[in-house]
């Protein structure tokens, strides 16, 4: 028997008993749509995460940072940190050996006292590699990033301007001024005239707590902003970058004058080494390499990770309470099918006898098993869509209707693997009656008239 | 002439609990092929149940059946399945057409197993509800038939796919004599059009005028008397 034929056979059957093939539909409705309900939830959850940790910078990037340098000094090498491998060159240069890895970016750092005009401003100063700014993400609302050849310039982060205050004036508009963008920044990086030094007093009105100088004034530079980055809601707004090698050698050139340096760092050794990951899916493994080299490493996806377990458990957990009303469902599916043998013993008795093959016999009933299913995951999908965009509404009202973060989210996989799941249950919830009809004696099934 | 159909030392013995019911006691008898025989007896002498055995819907307890040469009652499952679907059609006292099938659909269903595309089958069909004049009734569903049609039916189903053996068991036992007498006359025009061997179990004497040969059933064997004069009216049709 062709396949096109046992389908229309079983399709007719069913409708033959129109409002139990029906109640049985709804029977797997009502699993189907708890089960996806309540996965829908959980793959809400984690998207929401995800996107609130997106949100909160890039998550292919791994931070290598160089605690140890400082805890050996202030925890007395307790944590075994001693055993950490130098953040230096060699480092870097192994990093960018490991597969998937894009690109590297050493950092340095240094904590400076601004000055454009009357306003001044501290300002975290990051020294980077220009040729990789792209590959971490640098954007610039204005002007253009750093180049290799720059010397004296810097890009500045969204919200740097707004750190420059007139220390004449009193602390209103200090630190807090607009930084929504608003109101302009006091300063205009690109174009005002601006001036670095490591004393932070420079500048200030002098007032009763100034201990006076000890040894000569720090030199001053001058430096030409050039560009302004985008907004990025990361740590980026806040610092500003330049040239790492201009810096190193601003810093050198402090260190030299600076005689009384008990807190002098290795110059060798980097503060913080970004990594730039091509895939999120490479993290893990890009970062359990850096950490079996010996380092200690941070991403984003460290959180996201457990977050993703989290929601998986409890994804578990709810697709658990929906997994109970499919079962119950399949046992629905069961039970129509048998009472549909009995009610049918005749029929399939005769369709033996004049020709039908038993595997057929077991096809048909393990179709209309399965139909039954697939009719039910369908529908049940269709109403979880509805269910869901419900859900979101009702969420969307006490979240605040711009709010991304939805309560529940449906892939389209999840529907599709929904709707194969409810035809695999009802196949497998056929299969006993199937045989049961297979093994049906012809003889006794026309005999009983 | 060619053997369709050959029983040897064929027992059946039911059991019910600690009683044994020897429903055939130790029938042999050869049927040929394109031969007309009817299996003629007294209500419970065991001849349905002989027919059954025949078309492996039951395992004889002793014997040996073969249909064109091959041991049915040896045959699996299975196998019996696929060589029913091709050897064998079967007329069932009461009608036993699908309810939810329309007459063409009932008629065209043993080609549906075999596999034949919907067009095809369709047409066959509708050629057999012609032979057996129900041409108009293509649509009809068997509640809306009378006995009399629903079986001429059931003999167009039982005889589409062209079988060599058709079997049938009282197939005019809920019919009129009128009717019955219709209806025989349709099968055997179509079990003779197409040399087809066809097993006729009755207990009407008159239906086995029709027939090439007779064989009386009594009590679960073949009873020897009426033999003689059946050959003598057989040698009587052959000449
Ligand atoms: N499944 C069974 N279990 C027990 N006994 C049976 C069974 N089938 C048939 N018999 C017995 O075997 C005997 C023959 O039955 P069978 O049905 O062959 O008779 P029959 O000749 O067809 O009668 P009828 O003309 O009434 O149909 C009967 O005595 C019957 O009771
Ligand atoms: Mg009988």
């Amino acid at each position: 028997m062709s396949n096109r034929d046992l389908i229309l056979m079983g399709f007719g059957n069913l409708l033959r008993r129109k409002t139990r093939s029906v109640l049985t539909v709804l029977g797997v409705i009502i699993g189907t749509c708890s089960i996806v309900v309540m996965l829908s939830l959980g793959f809400a959850m984690d998207r929401g995460f995800q996107e609130q940790l997106a949100y909160m910078g890039d998550l292919t990037i791994i931070d290598v940072n160089n605690y140890g340098g400082y805890d050996m000094g202030m925890m007395g090498g307790s944590s075994g940190s001693g055993s950490q491998t130098k953040l230096d060159e060699q480092a870097v240069a192994r990093f960018r050996q490991i597969p998937n890895v894009k690109a590297v970016m050493p950092q340095r750092s240094a904590y400076m006292k601004m000055a454009a005009g009357r306003y001044v401003g501290h300002v975290n100063i990051m020294g980077v590699d220009p040729e990789v700014m792209e590959a971490f993400g640098f954007e610039v609302e204005m002007g253009r990033l750093l180049q290799a050849s720059d010397k004296d310039t810097m890009v500045f982060g969204r919200s740097v301007a707004y750190n420059f205050y007139n220390p004449r004036m009193n602390n209103q508009n200090r630190y807090y001024g607009g930084m929504n963008g608003d109101t302009p920044p006091p300063v205009d990086v690109l174009t005002a005239k601006l001036t670095m030094t490591s004393d932070m007093q420079y500048g200030e009105t002098r007032n009763r707590y100034d201990d006076g100088n000890d040894g000569p004034a720090p030199k001053i530079y001058d430096i030409r902003g050039v560009g302004i980055l985008a907004q990025s809601n990361s740590e980026k707004d806040y610092n500003a970058y330049m040239n790492r090698d201009s810096l190193e050698k601003i810093l050198e050139e402090q260190q030299r004058q600076n005689r009384n340096d008990r807190g002098r760092v290795d110059n060798s050794q980097y503060e913080r080494v970004q990594v730039k990951v091509n895939r999120i899916e490479d993290v893990e493994a890009v970062q359990e390499t850096i950490k079996a080299m010996g380092h200690q490493t941070y991403s984003l996806t460290d959180i996201l990770t457990s977050m993703k377990e989290t929601s998986r458990m409890i994804q578990m957990i709810l697709g658990g309470i929906g997994a109970i009303s499919l079962l119950v469902a399949a046992i629905g599916i069961t039970n129509t099918m048998i009472m549909s043998i009995y009610e049918r013993t005749r029929e399939i008795g005769v369709m033996k006898v004049i020709g039908a093959r038993l595997t057929d016999i077991r096809k048909l009933f393990l179709i209309e098993a399965g139909l039954i299913g697939f009719a039910g995951g369908l529908l049940g999908v269709g109403i979880s869509y509805l269910i869901s965009m419900g859900l979101n509404r009702i969420g969307a009202s006490f979240m605040g209707p711009d709010s991304i973060t939805k309560m529940s989210v449906i892939p389209f996989q999840l529907a599709l693997m929904a709707i194969g799941f409810s035809t695999l249950i009802g196949i497998i919830a056929g299969y006993s009656p199937a045989r049961r009809a297979m093994k049906l004696s012809a003889l006794e099934a026309i005999r009983n008239e | 002439m060619e053997k369709m159909i050959q029983l040897e030392h064929v027992r059946k013995v039911y059991r019910l609990g600690d009683e044994k019911v020897v429903a055939v006691d130790d029938i042999s008898l050869d049927i040929a092929a394109g031969e007309v025989c009817c299996l003629l007896g007294t209500s419970g002498s065991g001849k349905s149940t002989l027919l059954n055995l025949m078309a492996g819907l039951e395992k004889p307890t002793k014997g040996k059946i073969i249909i064109k040469g091959k041991r049915v009652d040896k045959m699996s499952e299975s196998t019996l399945a696929l060589f029913r679907q091709q050897n064998i059609g079967f007329v069932f006292q009461s009608y036993n057409l699908m309810p939810m099938l329309t007459a063409l659909e009932n008629v065209a269903l043993p080609l549906t197993f075999r596999g034949i595309p919907v067009k095809k089958r369709n047409q066959m069909a509708r050629e057999m509800l012609r032979d057996v004049g129900l041409e108009k009734y293509v649509k009809h569903k068997p509640t809306q038939m009378s006995g009399g049609q629903q079986q001429r039916v059931g003999i167009a189903r039982a005889f589409v796919s062209r079988p060599p053996v058709v079997f049938a068991d009282e197939p005019t036992g809920n019919l009129d004599s009128k009717t019955s007498q219709e209806v025989m006359d349709i099968i055997l025009g179509m079990a003779k059009q197409h040399q087809q061997t066809l097993v006729i179990v009755t207990h009407d004497p008159s239906i086995s005028n029709y027939a090439d040969a007779v064989h009386t059933i009594l009590d679960g064997n073949l009873d020897l008397t009426n033999r003689e004069t059946l050959t003598i009216t057989q040698e009587g049709i052959d000449q």
